[in-house]
């Protein structure tokens, strides 16, 4: 399991912030293996600051990183797989050179490295482009090598920042696809995502970060439980007034009445709007993840 | 492999192959070779082309031997008045008491007719001069037109091979920096092994341009002959560049990957080096100051001096003898100052080249902040 714990970081300020910046105040979380963590929060929040905390790029001003229960070493990390914010790859170098080189740095052997550079091109679906350099390659296809070289020496874990950004649907689930069996292989995967959709549909759980600390963690489930569904209430043609002293909030829209409601009592409010109209519609909405999410960094 | 090892074999690998190295080499190579033949082609014995009105051709080959002297004979002066007008003939005698020329003549010509038309007049009267003999009791000059072209050669080849190198080193730096690619390198390697191994890889492209170079240049001197007029010891001035350049090299790079690792743009490679550069400059004219007074104290001094001894000491080499205790402290001086220079860059790169962003003050980075 990867544990991070109470991690604090302070950037030092410039003339004219002479306080600096609080970057993490105290984030932590826990990635178990075959676990998919999807790290999501605002610009700034800290998420970049974490993830380069736990490869060892950054410095913590206090708190821990441990893995499988012990602080983690260069030797570990050496093991784990990384994308940067920023893409890291060699411009000038060809596709399959460039992957291999990476896979040779963490200390696999030659046969080794260009066996699993040939698979991993195959599997990303680069093998026309392997001989090209980098710099020809569309941002979605640089994407992929840059997926490949946090995969070429078969990591114990992958931290991956922001590895869906800019990418076409296509490529989003080739990326996707890859990143899901080495997880369901044991390997925790923890990314950085914008895009809410995706980081509902792939991940076991989530933690949603604001201000350099966790605001919510866990699976999707719990974290809808914990936001709790919203009573929608649909009622053609009531009478007005109807809705006085009941919970919640009515919008008109034509001769439809729309009543949302949080709490209160649900058969109270039924039996209300059945007096009132014509009920449409009844039913709890489950939040979205990006209802969550607003409603937990607000 | 080693980390350091394959990172330097990725740099030579990708420096090989771009076309920037093949034609940089190649133009290198052929202006060197080409400064092999360039004597034979401008250089040569003198040539006179001489007219007579009215006298006896001068002897002057006996004075002159290496001279190449071509007699006209003209019917009168006015005839070699034209000649000379049009610049057919450099001088006239004129009856066996005057010489014509256009301007003032050659003074070396002059000397020469002079000298021989008194030493023909009083050979005549019976007088006979025994020739001067010449003898040096000070230090064998007789290679030293050709130990100064050398000199020459050696201190652009490597004034050029060093800032190239050098500025190499930083921009690779700033590349890796800027793309992030560091981050990934750096979960992966030491940043000594990445340090290292990129100074590594770069010097061998420089030892590999080095190489070709003076194997161009020794190659043409032998095929035009001009090698006959190299001073005794050239293995060991060859050697002794080699060797310079190593020292330099890792001097001048070390730093440059030090200053490369505060910023994070290329656009700002050439600020941030600037300091390092017009070092590097000061070191080349110094060097190049040597090629024309080698035994100068500036340059004896210099020759000892990190890291101006790194160019100006080999440049001494090939202008001069140079006493072996000498050689011995400026390469024990230089040895000592690269050594200084390592931990300190490697101190630098290891601090700022992970920190991305606004251009990291040097200041900073030495009080660990």
């Amino acid at each position: 399991m990867l544990e991070i714990s109470e991690l604090r970081k302070r950037f030092a300020g410039g003339p004219d912030a002479p306080e600096g910046k609080v970057a993490l105040d105290g984030i932590g979380f826990a990635v178990r293996p075959g676990e998919m963590f999807g790290f999501v929060g605002a610009n700034g929040a800290g998420k970049t600051t974490t993830m380069r905390i736990v490869m060892g790029v950054l410095r913590a001003d206090s708190g821990s990183v441990s893995w499988q229960g012990r602080p983690l070493t260069y030797a570990d990390r050496r093991g784990f797989g990384y994308m940067p914010e920023e893409r890291g790859l060699y411009q000038k170098m060809r596709v399959a050179e460039q992957i291999e080189y990476f896979g040779r740095l963490r200390g696999m052997s030659p046969a080794a490295a260009g066996k699993a550079t040939g698979d991993l091109i195959e599997r990303l679906g680069l093998g026309e482009r392997k001989g090209d350099a980098v710099e020809s390659l569309s941002l979605g296809n640089q994407q992929r090598v840059q997926l490949a070289v946090a995969l070429v020496h078969d990591p114990e874990v992958l931290v991956l920042d922001e590895p869906f950004s800019g990418l076409d649907p296509l490529a989003v689930d080739t990326l996707a696809t890859a990143l899901q069996e080495r997880c369901r292989g044991g390997v925790p995967v923890i990314f950085s995502s914008h895009q809410l959709d995706l980081v509902e549909r792939l991940c076991d759980s989530v933690g949603i970060v604001s201000a350099g600390r966790m605001v919510a963690t866990g699976t999707v489930e719990e974290l809808r439980a914990a936001e709790g569904g919203t009573l929608r209430v649909v009622v053609r043609d009531p009478e007005p007034g109807w809705a006085d002293g009941l919970p919640g909030e009515v919008t008109v829209n034509g001769d439809r009445h729309v009543l949302r409601a949080q709490d209160g009592d649900g058969q109270e409010i039924l039996r209300r709007a059945a007096k009132a109209g014509h009920v449409e519609h009844f039913g709890m909405e489950q939040p979205s993840l990006t209802q969550i999410f607003k409603e937990a960094v607000a | 492999m080693n980390g350091l090892l394959l990172v330097a074999r990725r740099e030579i690998a990708t420096h090989i192959r771009t076309k920037a190295f093949v034609i940089s080499l190649l133009i290198t190579a052929a202006l060197v070779g080409a400064a092999a033949f360039a004597p034979k082609v401008f250089g040569g014995p003198d040539t006179y082309t001489l007219g007579t009105v009215n006298s006896q051709q001068l002897p002057l080959q006996a004075v002159a031997p290496d001279a190449e002297i071509e007699w006209r004979a003209f019917p009168d002066e006015a005839a070699a008045k034209r000649a000379v007008l049009d610049g057919d003939v450099d001088a006239v005698l004129v009856d066996g008491v005057k010489v014509i020329s256009d301007g003032e003549i050659d003074s070396e010509l002059g000397i020469l007719l002079q000298s021989t038309n008194r030493e023909m007049k009083l050979g005549a009267a019976g007088v006979n001069i025994p020739p001067l003999r010449m003898e040096s009791v000070g230090a064998d000059t007789r290679y030293q037109a050709a130990r100064t072209g050398i000199a020459v050669v050696l201190v652009l080849v490597l004034f050029m091979l060093v800032i190239g190198q050098t500025m190499t080193v930083a921009m690779g730096v700033v590349e890796e920096k800027g793309s992030r690619i560091v981050e990934i390198l750096l979960t992966s390697i030491r940043p000594w092994q990445l340090l290292g191994g990129k100074i590594l890889g770069l010097g061998a492209l420089g030892m590999i341009n080095l190489v070709t170079i003076l194997g161009v240049g020794v190659a043409a001197a032998l095929a035009s002959g001009l090698a006959m007029d190299f001073p005794p010891g050239m293995p060991g001035i060859v050697a002794g560049v080699l060797i310079w350049f190593v020292l330099g090299y890792a001097f001048f790079a070390t730093l440059a990957a030090a200053l490369g690792s505060l910023v994070s743009r290329q656009e700002e490679v050439g600020n941030v080096m600037s300091p390092l550069t017009m070092l590097i400059m000061a070191a080349y004219f110094v060097a190049f100051y040597a090629t024309a007074e080698p035994t100068s104290s500036v340059a004896s001094v210099m020759a000892l001096i990190p890291p101006f001894s790194s160019m100006v000491m080999p440049v001494r080499m090939a202008a001069t003898e140079v006493p072996i205790w000498q050689v011995g402290l400026s390469m024990a001086l230089m040895v000592l100052a690269v050594l200084v220079v390592l931990s300190f860059a490697a101190k630098v790169y290891e601090r700022a080249v992970l920190r991305t962003g606004a251009r990291v003050r040097l200041g900073e980075v030495l009080r660990g902040k």
